[in-house]
């Protein structure tokens, strides 16, 4: 990805199909996210969310991972300074992500971009700049992805708030293991040979000591630094 | 306090996803750091899903190994059902 390749992208399609590619692209996605956002509301409510708290949460937030640690730790009333610094901590991987999106959105007006970026979560990220590598980065793809993934995941897990205790253990059934198919079909796209392959493994050996060992939360800036400083050393010039 | 508490959440959440942007936008880029955030994303995919690593039940591993399989050669939906249905399925064979 270079400054030059990232400028030269052109509206090639009407917005309007863009914004359609973008949900058509996210639609599998979305249909993933549910089950995480039925369990995500139930378990909120069982921590004593009203009805209410949940899509605020969700809709404010929209981050998961950070949700899910943040629902984990709650109490009543909660710790405002972990669970806001486990969210912080969760979600710091946006800052690299944002780094990398940077060049594409060189020409995108900066309060734009602002709004823009309020809807960036892995998945989003991950489509658009593989979307971006192939075509050259588009907006309205990206806006299709993320409208569909957040319309998805605030529906989601307002339901899952509704029906609650109603649904019972759902890892019983299996429907937790859609959430590592995604992410591994996510790496799949990701894949660039043995740049990668070392430093995901180191992460992975990171991340898995760190949260068996540390407090939650830890895990992910961890291993993922772990990793991008092993590719650091890799790509040494 | 559970408003504040979301409030402030959403608050560094979205501080996160504007901070990269904002202060590396307009600034080179050398080639080694873009090679480091070429490989990152990826990093944090793989950091995200340590906890199911770590579950140490056999019946999970087994199945994380057959949804990889299964994500190196099929679509998303398919990938996404065989991860569920091989989840459930060696759950009920394989007691631990």
């Amino acid at each position: 990805m270079n400054r030059q390749e990232a400028a030269s992208f052109q509206p090639a399609a009407p917005q309007r199909a863009e914004l359609w590619r973008g949900a058509r692209a996210a639609l599998p996605i979305m249909i993933g996210f549910v089950p995480f956002a039925l369990v995500l509301g139930a378990q909120a409510r069982l921590k004593q969310f009203s009805l209410l708290d949940v899509p605020l949460m969700t809709g404010l937030n929209f981050g998961g991972g950070s949700e899910f640690a943040a629902v984990g730790l709650w109490t009543s009333p909660p710790h405002i300074a972990l669970i806001v610094g486990i969210t912080f901590l969760v979600n710091s991987r946006h800052l690299l992500m944002g780094a990398a999106l940077a060049p594409y959105l060189s020409r995108v007006p900066r309060r734009k971009v602002l709004c823009f970026l309020f809807f960036m979560c892995d998945e989003t990220w991950a489509l658009s700049l593989a979307d971006a590598r192939k075509h050259g980065f588009s907006l309205a793809y990206y806006m299709g992805v993320s409208l569909g993934l957040y319309l998805s995941w605030l529906v989601g897990t307002t339901i899952g708030a509704a029906i609650g205790p109603v649904l019972g253990d759902v890892t019983r059934y299996g429907f937790d293991m859609a959430f590592p198919a995604v992410f591994f079909v996510l790496l799949r796209g990701m894949w660039k040979g043995v740049y990668s392959a070392l430093p995901w493994a180191v992460t992975l050996g990171v991340a898995i000591t760190a949260y068996v060992l540390l407090p939650k939360g830890w895990y992910v800036p961890l291993g993922a630094l772990s990793g991008a400083l092993t590719a650091w050393v890799l790509a040494k010039p | 306090m559970t408003i504040l508490t979301i409030l402030l959440m959403a608050f560094v959440t979205y501080c996160t996803r504007i901070g990269g942007y904002w202060l590396l936008n307009g600034r080179h880029i050398s080639l080694r750091t873009a090679k480091v955030m070429e490989v990152a994303p990826g990093c944090v995919l793989v950091a995200v899903l340590a906890p199911d690593f770590a579950s140490g039940k056999g019946a999970d591993l087994l199945a994380l190994a057959v949804t990889a399989l299964a994500a190196t050669r099929c679509s998303l939906l398919v990938t996404v059902l065989v991860g569920v249905g091989s989840g459930w399925l060696l759950r009920q064979v394989i007691p631990f």
